[in-house]
């Protein structure tokens, strides 16, 4: 049992010693790794203007318009007429 | 031909598994029941618990041909792919793909807290030595404080295949139990002062760095610990898929699909491998208490190295993040996260954690290259007693013809 013992620590000794030498020999690599090849960041890429909504053509509003007035009015669409629209 | 009802009767009756049912088939009914119940309902690694307990199930129904031992049995064919050590590099195929190693390497030297997690491994081999177990099972059982399951099942497969249920079952049932384990023994090492330590944000790393780095490991380990080339080739191999940018369908493929199938297999074979025999035995229950051992020495190894590192650099280093060596990726770093967040809610340690929990990944593959090379091509010359009671009832006849085998082989070296 003392033998086995014995062999147990000799080896646990050992096999921490090789962890640390192994992951030890990976620290210097990366870190030589990072020196050679820094990080760049990336070009900014050039901002779009936001596109424009597409913009409903003018028929459209009148419809839409006009669809609302006649059921605000409680009238027929065909009783009146927008003829001018203008933002104020 | 002659049909009697009665005989006829009796035949089926004879023919059922409850005629064969014996009280350790019934036991091991019941675990797998509790690891069902476990991982449905506690949701203790339900991806695993749950496949292993109804491979449990399966392997123990008597006449079903469902135990790794029954050959041309459905999971006799799975069992090959651990027996034959497929399995387990392919689940770390698809961690490899899982895995980001930015953090490691942005903050190279937590590899350091990989290495000291390791320590539990080693104080779990020398308890194992002392309660009787040959070196290969001693080595196969501290393995479990690698806190990585398919490593634990490769280097029990391969240095002690007759407690490979046990060992896997205490491996991934303590990795379930991590964030349970883990929290007491870190508050305990640390001082509330050094949990509120805030670290430095992390300098992004070159895409360039994160494609060479899995080559160089390999390179630089595999060629150290050529035993270690499955587990950690396989790693590499998926971080590099990961990484190059040029294998999108490989590398979905290894996250998602392969790491699930293979997982299905993996689990289930090793839950056909927990029969009555192989599992109803004291060692089992040696090998659950040297498993706790482990994984509480490596987490308290990581807190302690981190502490060291603390000192070292003039708090700079949260200690917490050195639990998270143990590997259990990404659990430790969660609970790292977790327990520097309980002290200050606006301190994250997350991803320095990362650090540490990927370097134990690599750590433990390390640790089980160590093994396999100074045990990994010797079979084991002496059991356990009560393995060498189960060896002791095969024929002599049998037992002859293998020394003249062994004999033949030796000869042939």
């Amino acid at each position: 049992m003392e033998a086995s013992f014995l062999a147990a620590v000799n080896v646990s000794v050992l096999a921490m010693a090789v962890i640390f030498t192994v992951l030890v020999i990976l620290i210097f690599t990366i870190k030589v790794l990072v020196r050679l090849v820094p990080y760049e960041a990336p070009p900014p890429k050039a901002r779009r203007q936001p596109a424009s909504a597409p913009s409903a053509s003018g028929d459209d509003h009148v419809a839409v318009i006009t669809a609302t007035l006649a059921i605000h009015l409680g009238k027929s669409p065909d009783e009146f007429r927008i003829v001018n629209i203008s933002q104020p | 031909m002659e049909f009697s009802f009665g005989a006829s009767a009796t035949k089926i009756l004879t023919t059922t598994g409850f005629s064969q049912l014996e009280g350790g088939d019934i036991l091991m009914i019941g675990v797998a029941c509790l690891m069902i119940y476990l991982a449905i309902w506690k949701k203790f690694e339900p991806l695993l618990l749950l496949p292993i307990g109804f491979g449990c199930l399966l392997a123990n129904i008597p006449m079903s041909m469902m135990a790794n031992t029954d050959a041309g049995g459905l999971l006799n064919f799975f069992y090959q792919g651990v027996k034959h050590e497929v399995l387990p590099p392919l689940i770390f195929l698809g961690v490899g793909a899982l895995t980001d190693f930015g953090p490691l390497l942005a903050n190279p030297t937590t590899l350091l807290l990989g290495a000291a997690a390791q320590i539990g491994v080693y104080i779990t081999l020398i308890g194992a030595v002392l309660l009787g177990f040959n070196m290969h099972e001693a080595s196969a059982i501290g393995i479990i404080g690698g806190a990585d399951g398919p490593t634990s099942i490769f280097i029990a497969s391969k240095l002690a295949p007759h407690l490979l249920a046990p060992i896997a079952v205490a491996a991934y049932s303590y990795m379930a139990l991590v964030p349970l384990i883990q929290p007491p023994i870190m508050k305990l090492l640390t001082t509330e002062k050094e949990r509120k330590i805030k670290m430095a944000q992390l300098k992004p790393i070159s895409q360039t760095v994160k494609i060479i780095f899995p080559v160089v490991v390999t390179i630089v380990c595999c060629l150290m610990l050529p035993g270690v080339t499955p587990l950690l080739g396989m790693l590499m191999l998926g971080n590099l898929f990961r990484e190059s940018g040029v294998t999108a369908r490989l590398h979905e493929t290894s996250e998602t699909h392969l790491i699930n199938i293979v997982t299905i297999l993996l689990a289930l074979a090793v839950g056909s491998s927990m029969t009555a025999e192989s599992f109803l035995r004291l060692e089992t229950l040696k090998i659950i208490v040297l498993g706790l051992l482990a994984f509480c020495i490596a987490t308290a190894g990581g807190v302690l190295f981190g502490k060291l590192m603390c000192k070292m650099t003039g708090g700079r280093v949260n200690p917490l993040i050195g639990s998270a060596g143990v590997s259990a990726v990404p659990m430790a770093a969660r609970v790292s996260q977790k327990v520097g967040a309980e002290t200050d809610s606006s301190n994250f340690l997350l991803m320095h954690a990362m650090g540490p929990n990927v370097a134990g990944v690599i750590g433990s593959a390390v640790a089980a290259g160590v093994f396999i090379s100074l045990f990994g091509d010797v079979a084991p010359l002496e059991s356990h007693a009560a393995i060498a009671d189960i060896v002791g009832t095969v024929e002599p006849g049998i037992k002859a013809a293998i020394a003249q085998v062994a004999g033949v082989a030796e000869s042939l070296r």
